[in-house]
């Protein structure tokens, strides 16, 4: 396809959206529009100099500015880009640079790609293949590829696809988990694998699907199967010998949730001993889930670090009377033994499948005058928290997509304040239109904040649900779930919504509806452009500051992963995203036009940087350049 | 090897003087004794000794389903009719049974599939006729479907057979030779089970 056909078909979506975007009945959202329009014209106007500034530590050793060595690229986890050459004024001349395919389309893509030393890293879902892409061939040469061989009886244990969320580069290792519960290392050069620790039986209804975070030589790692009935943990592995260091559980007692005399909870309904047990009906916590299979991140500062657990099991409620501490919520450690600093439980006595594992954002965000060192989190449940990163303190919490289960947060406790006719205890009834659904305003796809703008960049999902609570009977190996429900669009008949949110005031800057599912992760760049997709397949460059969509591609599949940046051998800036829709995405797929699954990763740059040769059989790579130039 | 083989593999070499002789070939073979070279069976020589301490291969191959629950016929044919195809009672007591051992939460309460597949699409990764079903739900099955025949005696998985077989997704035992080559699309499968979901738009 041309460039001037893309041209064409941008500006007729654009139209589309911008108009639609009109129509929202919501004069607050239009106002903020023009203000942070009129912003824009100011240029290089930079909301949090500070952060920009942030040192080296908070990134992977030895990452450049063009290198991607984790999923959320710093420990921080805003997928921030300092890269600056693709800008609002020319991302509208992005262009296909190349595609890889990793064949596995039966599941989804929900991995970020990697890169360092001019090579790209990918792992795929089941069977968690893992490949390396030389940068400095035409084209993206296979360096190595390498099959660990999981089990298949994995791919029936994982509740919600067989996906994998994406590996971590670090000291030369190749690092990621397999659905049948191992932690791999694999050599980054050679793709030779220097350990594997088993960390689970996936016979028990465990699997691993996140993406490790490493730090400071530890791998830290963590569990799903919270449909499974199984008892929520992370550890820390020895990043060279994969040994495990420590564990610490979601549930159980102080001894097993690793909570010591340090540990600072800031609400007093959080304070007491052995809570992970005893806010639970006699040894019902040893199934309660509370998985971390989200994000982990780290402050450098305190060496802590942050992470979600998953939804309570089961999901069925009236099994488990009590706030069955400490599921649907979030810890910070300390990095180095693991030991409980303060946590804090978004959705207690979880009714509604409410995870609490999405990112927790690490920034410091000015609140009432004041700097404030703060993680926010865009729960499940529908409420972005802003909560003192140090204390555990909210500080703000509002609704940043639509929510009728709660009609706010308690500010004095954190505790919502819970609709009476959403309740879904007692079970064996219908309870109509529930909303958000099971998977959230908000579900694992991972936001991103830009110290430029100083707002947070998210996909909203607007879904609701009916449900009814069942008995459900713990059998090893098999569900532990307990719940029916159906699945519908919410007001306004669009699934998505990509949005900026300001989390210091707790409101929307400006969004962008769209009429499938947004289950993307976002990206942001120095140049003022954050990048989403959609489940319909749309891939687009929008204006961070005004929302404005710059460039819309429509790819091979739905997109489900989040989109990150790289400089390449040429010098230029590289934007790559995985294709591929799945995983709880899925739960819309009867909506007329929904897309066939794929596997195919796209890399796209400015149309000038793609050098104009004629295909050519005598490079003997099939056509194109015999280097992009640059460094070899 | 058929002559559309050869050309397929040959694609560029194989002109018409070629298919010429592709063609002849392929009457050679069909009238077998004529001239060209023979077809080759392959040679297995059955007399070797049995040194492996298991029991005969007979005895070996009638174990497999139905003997934990202490069955004394052990064995099923492949076009086994379902014992309780149609049976209302027991169709509900299989529901009741799919709900309670959590087969529901990982094939859907409506069966339509979730963690494991839709069992009412007519497409069947390990067959689809009664013998097949009661076999999957028995030994369990390589990507995550547990054994059940450890815990379930046969009347009560067969009773589970029935009650998927009711919604529709299974063929009946008479006709599994026909839908393991996918023949079924004009036949009458009313007689204890039917096809309603093959052609659904999805």
């Amino acid at each position: 396809m041309t460039s001037r056909a893309f041209t064409v078909a941008v500006g007729t979506i654009a139209a589309i959206t911008l108009s639609a975007c009109g129509t929202k009945e919501n004069p607050g959202r239009k106002a903020s529009v023009v203000a942070a329009g009129s912003a824009s014209s100011a240029a290089g106007d930079v909301a949090l100099p500070a952060m920009l500034n942030r040192d080296a530590s908070w990134l992977p050793p030895d990452a450049g500015d063009g290198d991607w060595l984790m999923p959320s690229r710093d420990y921080g986890g805003t997928r921030y880009s300092p890269l600056a050459e693709i800008t609002t004024g020319n991302a509208d001349r992005l262009a296909l640079a190349w595609t890889f395919d990793d064949g596995e389309s039966h599941y989804g893509h929900e991995m970020t790609p990697l890169v360092a030393n001019n090579t790209m890293y990918i792992v795929s879902p089941f069977p968690n293949r893992a490949y390396a892409i030389d940068l400095t061939e035409p084209g993206g040469a296979l360096k190595w590829k390498y099959d660990p061989n999981p089990a298949p009886i994995a791919i029936g244990k994982a509740c919600c696809d067989a996906v994998l969320r994406g590996a971590a580069l670090y000291d030369g290792k190749l690092i990621y988990n397999l659905l049948d519960d191992h932690t791999i290392a694999l050599d980054a050069n050679t793709g030779k694998e220097l350990w594997r620790t088993k960390m689970a039986n996936v016979e028990d209804g465990t699997t691993m699907t996140m993406a490790p975070l490493v730090v400071d030589g530890k791998v830290y790692v963590g569990n799903s199967g919270g449909e499974m009935g199984v008892a929520g943990w992370l550890a820390a592995l020895d990043v060279n010998t994969g040994k495990e260091l420590w564990r610490a559980y979601s549930v159980g007692p102080d001894s097993m949730a690793r909570i010591g005399d340090d540990f600072k909870p800031f609400y007093s309904w959080l304070k007491g001993k052995d809570l992970g047990a005893t806010t639970w009906p006699a040894n019902a916590w040893k199934h309660g889930a509370g998985a971390p299979w989200g994000w982990v991140t780290y402050d450098p500062e305190r060496h802590w670090i942050y992470y979600g657990t998953s939804n309570t099991g089961p999901w069925n409620a009236d099994q488990r009377p009590g706030l069955n501490l400490w599921t649907s919520g979030v810890f910070a450690r300390k990095a180095d033994d693991g030991m409980a600093q303060w946590a804090f439980v978004f959705t207690p006595h979880n009714e509604w499948d409410y995870d609490g594992v999405n990112e927790n954002i690490l920034v410091d965000l000015p609140i009432n005058g004041t700097t404030r060192k703060v993680m926010v989190q865009f729960n499940r449940n529908g409420f972005a928290y802003t909560i003192d990163r140090l204390t555990g303190e909210v500080l703000v919490a509002k609704p940043f997509g639509h929510e009728n289960w709660a009609s706010g947060i308690d500010m004095k406790t954190g505790m919502p304040i819970v609709v009476p006719e959403k309740h879904t205890v007692p079970p064996g009834r219908w309870v109509r239109d529930i909303c958000p659904a099971d998977i959230g305003v908000k579900d694992f796809e991972p936001s991103a904040f830009s110290p430029r703008t100083g707002l947070f960049y998210v996909s909203v999902q607007n879904i609701c649900m009916d449900y009814k609570g069942n008995v459900a009977s713990y059998i090893a190996g098999t569900p532990y779930w307990g719940a029916q429900m159906t699945r519908h669009v919410g007001p306004g008949g669009n699934y998505g919504e990509f949005i900026a949110f300001d989390a210091a005031k707790g409101e929307q800057v400006w969004g962008i509806p769209e009429p499938f599912l947004t289950y993307s992760g976002a990206l942001v760049t120095a140049g003022d452009v954050a990048f989403y997709g959609t489940v319909d397949g749309w891939f687009r460059a929008v204006d961070a500051r005004t929302g404005k969509i710059l460039w819309s591609r429509k790819l091979g599949s739905g997109i489900i992963s989040a989109p990150m940046s790289y400089r390449g051998p040429d010098g230029h800036q590289y934007i790559a995203i995985a294709t591929g829709v799945g995983g709880g995405a899925m739960t819309t797929s009867s909506q007329k036009g929904f897309p066939p699954r794929g596997s195919t990763y796209y890399v796209f740059t400015l149309a000038q940087n793609i050098p104009a040769v004629a295909p050519s059989a005598e490079s003997g790579q099939g056509g194109g350049p015999k280097k992009q130039g640059g460094k070899p | 090897m058929t002559c559309k083989a050869h050309v397929a593999w040959a694609a560029l070499a194989c002109a018409a003087s070629l298919l010429v002789a592709c063609q002849r070939k392929e009457q050679d073979l069909r009238g077998g004794a004529a001239a060209g070279a023979p077809l080759r069976q392959p040679q297995v020589n059955t007399s070797v000794m049995d040194t492996t301490g298991l029991p005969p291969e007979g005895a070996l191959a009638r174990v497999a389903i139905g003997d934990l629950a202490g069955i004394g016929n052990n064995t099923l044919d492949a076009d086994v009719r379902s014992p309780y195809a149609g049976d209302l009672a027991a169709i509900k007591e299989g529901q009741d049974l799919f709900v309670s051992m959590n087969c529901a939460a990982c094939h859907s309460y409506d069966l339509k599939g979730g963690m494991g597949p839709d069992l009412t699409d007519t497409y069947w990764r390990y067959g689809g006729a009664p013998a097949d079903i009661y076999k999957s739900i028995f030994e369990g099955r390589p990507q995550g479907m547990p054994a059940w025949g450890r815990a379930l005696p046969q009347a009560m998985i067969w009773r589970i057979v029935a009650y998927i077989e009711s919604k529709g997704g299974a063929f009946p035992g008479a006709l599994a030779d026909k839908a393991r080559q996918g023949d079924l699309a004009d036949q009458d499968t009313t007689s204890g089970s039917t096809l309603k979901g093959r052609n659904n738009v999805r």
